[in-house]
């Protein structure tokens, strides 16, 4: 095969900038990370110790129930985001009264600072003096320690993630119904079907492209989240609701950063571990559609 | 003004031969049209020749100097697409005077250039358009004068009138041609309408399959075809072409007979029914359902009588007749 | 409309006023009130109107700590911004008209970055070694890193949209690769390019957490930083510390009143792709 002389208009060079930008603060970390969660590590001089920081991840209870936190954390929030995003998106997209209003107010919560959202929402779930327990107590209930009780906390904060980011998902499905054509729901109607089974048999199963993309984004964004709960409970009270994100920060402000790396190397496994057959099982079943 | 040679030219993508060997000189100044079958690789062979796709084989001379892997830019050609590609956020002085500005040349040159340029093709009063507020055949002036301040040795068009109803087709077609008139450039032209090949060309190229099937001037492909694919491609309605026992009977392959060229009457060789006439005003093309032949078609006076269920007798014009 | 849709669209509206809209003007009534009837953290109507004063007070706190921290977000966002739109755009570019082997490496390194958690501590010993950390080019090249994949891949599916021709006319019009992509696609390209700066500008305005790895130090501090330290440091000023809040929520409030449409489009775009 001869050489053309001719050079391709599309040079790879291009690629160069973002590749070298990349590569360096991105790719070259994350390989690295595979090696120094091997070590006991100051970042001057770092000494093998095999899968001891692993081990000491596993053993330790507090560390052992951010990972379980973490896993619980995205899952709740995924869930409640693809449900309450869903419903909000078919009600927003019903044609009733203020849709558009209704739309914004949604929606603006994503494009807030989540550590002001964070710490208003500390203020609000103040156990004696927040809005949420004075709202509660005028109806006749006693509200509970929202993020002080260590049973409560963790859950307290996916509720405001839930606020928070449930726009976006909404905003996803919105984008989702308005890709299915009206004929659908016409030729169910004329087979006599009522709204809830249109909901199921047409909407569900249409949407699912939306559903896929909420279910996966909200879960990456759930199992990485820190800057919510550092904002509002620093993990607390005790270790209860702790996540990895926030134990890597914790590790790695004690200068254990072997082990900060290796709960970083944890993050990435289980993302992976719960994405990709997750990405792999949609991709077959949009197949059989 | 420029000579254009190929020699051996193949092209091939991943395991596809598409040009498979083609050898061709383009006189100076000639008007030489490609014609052919969708997908016989019309535009591939005009993209190599552009300088857009490099071939995998062969030479090729532009003006008596080897170009086959030089730049687009370097070969002293202008292209005129068929979708047009006007910049779409540049107007229409902006586009024209595009390469130009490019080249770095001052700008009032460019100014007088393209002001100049619009005046031959009665650009003026749109030259501070976009072309999304331009019509079809305006956009199609525009790419025409984006090529022409090229200066080019060879214009290149690639069916350059396929995106344009039949009326303006027409008057583009008179355009483009006294376009070539007054430049006397070398233009290679694409199209896979046989009317514009047969109007506008000096010379017709007519490809089948990545490879020429015949080369030359319209009235040399209408009167001697080579083959029985040029015969069934060049003029309309297409030539009857049969093979089978009709052949034989004529010793050959396949024997063929142009419409216009097959005599109706009283008398004839073969036996017909009119099965279906169009009239077309001043001709009339009769679709006859012969005995033991099957379906011929026959261009005759706009003023016959005939009608469907008719019975008819049809025989060839003597002398006009091809066999393979 | 009928009387179902009027009737369930009051409804929906009185019920997200409270939900949605009351944490909002919290913020705002606490932020104008004064000292001691913001500490009792109620849902009241401010007794006196403090604005100015306590947007004084929290902008002189610390030594004009505030304006430096707005100063330091904004460079890191107009940096970062800038660069991921002409990197991204060049990918995208690259990406979408070229195939080969490479492209699949490309790809995979896009998928990647968008899955992948940064690792933390690595990203820091690579930043000291490259004399990156605790400097705000430092945060500007981070920030590049990790948004690169969203506007790669928002770029690669419109550039997909914009025909070849026009890249072959530039062509034999004698227009350089730089030339082409400069003079013809990029500003082809603006419709995306006015999302992915919005939707990335929010993004890197609002980040925490990257900062408060990669960039510690007194004289670095960013608005989200400012405010997470003031946490602490106002906990007995609660009308300073809702004022900092917002004044944080303002800009991209602002934004959001300009540019609605193009934030939808580009949080569909990309998400329906990611
Ligand atoms: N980049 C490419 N990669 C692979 N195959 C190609 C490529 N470009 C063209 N081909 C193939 O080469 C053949 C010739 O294409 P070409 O575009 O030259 O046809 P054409 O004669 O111009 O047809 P039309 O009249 O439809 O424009 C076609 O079969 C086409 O599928
Ligand atoms: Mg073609």
């Amino acid at each position: 095969m001869r050489c053309p002389v001719q050079r391709s208009p599309y040079p790879y060079w291009f690629v160069l900038p973002a590749a070298v930008v990349f590569v360096t603060l991105f790719l070259v970390p994350t390989v690295a990370s595979l090696w120094f969660s091997l070590t006991r590590w100051d970042l001057y001089t770092a000494s093998y110790i095999g899968l001891d920081n692993f081990r000491q991840f596993f053993s330790e209870q507090n560390l052992t129930l951010g990972l379980m936190n973490t896993v619980i954390y995205a899952v709740l929030t995924s869930a409640t985001k693809t449900v309450f995003g869903l419903l909000l998106a078919v009600l927003l997209t019903s044609g009733i009264w203020g849709q558009s209003f209704l739309r914004t107010v949604v929606f603006f919560p994503v494009l807030v600072s989540t550590i002001g959202v964070g710490i208003t929402f500390t203020v609000l779930m103040h156990p004696t003096k927040g809005l949420f327990n004075v709202g509660l107590a005028a109806i006749g209930l006693h509200g509970p320690g929202w993020l002080t009780d260590a049973s409560l906390a963790l859950y307290s904060v996916a509720l405001v993630d839930l606020w928070k980011g449930v726009g976006l998902a909404t905003l996803i499905y919105i984008a989702g119904l308005a890709a299915i054509s009206p004929d659908y729901y016409e030729a169910a109607r004329i087979d006599g079907a009522t709204r809830v089974q249109q909901f199921w048999r047409v909407t569900v199963p249409l949407v699912q492209p939306a559903t896929v993309t909420v279910i996966t984004l909200s879960l990456i964004g759930g199992l990485r989240s820190f800057d919510l709960i550092w904002a509002m409970t620093k993990g607390g009270p005790g270790f209860s609701s702790d996540v990895l994100a926030s134990v890597i920060y914790k590790q790695y402000q004690a200068g254990f950063y072997g082990l900060s790396t290796a709960g970083n190397v944890i993050l990435f496994v289980l993302i992976a571990t719960i994405i990709l057959p997750l990405t792999w099982w949609f991709n077959r079943k949009e197949v059989d559609l | 003004m420029a000579e254009v040679v190929l020699t051996g030219i193949r092209k091939s993508f991943g395991a596809v031969d598409v040009i498979k060997g083609i050898d061709l000189t383009i006189k100076d100044g000639e008007f030489c049209v490609f014609v052919g079958p969708s997908g016989c690789g019309k535009s591939t062979l005009l993209r190599i020749i552009a300088g857009l796709e490099v071939a995998t084989g062969g030479t090729l001379h532009i003006d008596g100097k080897e170009v086959s892997k030089a730049e687009p830019s370097e070969r002293g050609i202008a292209m005129v697409f068929q979708s047009y590609a006007l910049y779409p956020h540049l107007t229409v002085r902006q586009n024209i005077g595009f390469g130009l500005s490019l080249a770095k040349m001052p700008k009032d040159e460019i100014a007088r250039i393209v002001e100049a340029t619009a005046a031959t093709l009665q650009l003026e009063k749109l030259l501070d358009r976009k072309p999304k507020e331009l019509s079809g055949g305006q956009r199609q002036r525009v790419a025409i004068g984006r090529a022409i301040v090229r200066n080019p040795k060879v214009f290149l068009f690639d069916e350059p009138l396929s995106n344009l109803d039949a009326s303006l087709r027409s008057q583009m077609r008179i355009e483009i041609t006294e376009l070539h008139a007054k430049l006397a450039t070398t233009m290679i032209y694409v199209t896979h309408d046989q009317v514009e090949a047969m109007t506008m060309a000096d010379k017709i190229v007519v490809l089948n399959g990545g490879t020429i099937e015949q080369v030359g001037s319209p009235m040399e492909l209408y009167n001697a075809p080579a083959t029985p694919f040029v015969a069934g491609f060049i003029g309309g309605p297409k030539m009857n072409l049969f093979e089978g026992k009709l052949a034989e009977e004529m010793r050959c392959r396949t024997y063929g007979i142009r419409p216009e060229h097959v005599l109706l009457g009283a008398e004839g060789r073969w036996q017909g029914r009119v099965k279906h006439v169009e009239h077309l005003g001043a001709d009339a093309i009769v679709h006859l359902d012969v005995a033991g032949l099957g379906a011929l078609i026959a261009r005759i006076s706009g003023d016959t009588g005939l009608r469907p269920g008719d019975d008819v007798r049809a025989s060839p014009q003597p002398g006009k007749e091809f066999r393979y | 409309m009928t009387r179902r849709q009027y009737w369930t669209g009051i409804i929906a509206t009185v019920v997200a006023l409270v939900i949605f809209v009351v944490p909002f003007v919290f913020i705002a009534f606490t932020a104008v009130k004064d000292k001691a009837q913001a500490s009792h953290l109620d849902f009241t109507w401010p007794l006196q109107f403090l604005f100015w004063q306590n947007l004084v007070d929290v902008v002189t706190t610390r030594n004009y700590m505030l304006l430096l921290a707005y100063f330091n977000s904004s460079i890191i966002t107009v940096g970062a911004v800038a660069m991921l739109i002409l990197f991204g755009a060049m990918v995208g570019y690259v990406l979408q008209r070229r195939q080969s082997r490479w492209n699949q490496v490309i790809f995979g390194c896009v998928l990647a970055g968008l899955i992948i958690p940064p690792a933390v501590v690595p990203t820091i010993w690579v930043m000291q070694g490259l004399g990156l950390f605790k400097t705000i080019w430092g945060m500007v090249l981070i920030q590049v890193a990790y948004g690169l994949a969203f506007s790669v891949l928002l770029y690669r599916s419109f550039i997909a949209t914009i025909p070849r021709d026009l890249d072959e006319a530039a062509r034999i019009d004698g227009a350089k690769p730089l030339q082409i992509f400069l003079r013809v696609i990029l500003p082809l390209l603006k419709p995306v390019t006015v999302t992915l700066i919005v939707v990335q500008s929010i993004a890197i305005f609002n980040d925490f957490t990257n900062p408060l790895y990669y960039l510690p130090g007194k004289e670095n501090v960013t608005v989200q930083l400012t405010l997470f330290n003031f946490q602490s440091q106002f906990s007995t000023q609660f009308n300073l510390l809702f004022m900092n809040i917002l004044l944080v929520t303002i800009p991209p409030l602002i934004v959001f009143i300009f540019f609605n449409r193009q934030i939808v489009a580009g949080m569909t775009a990309g998400a329906v792709k990611g």
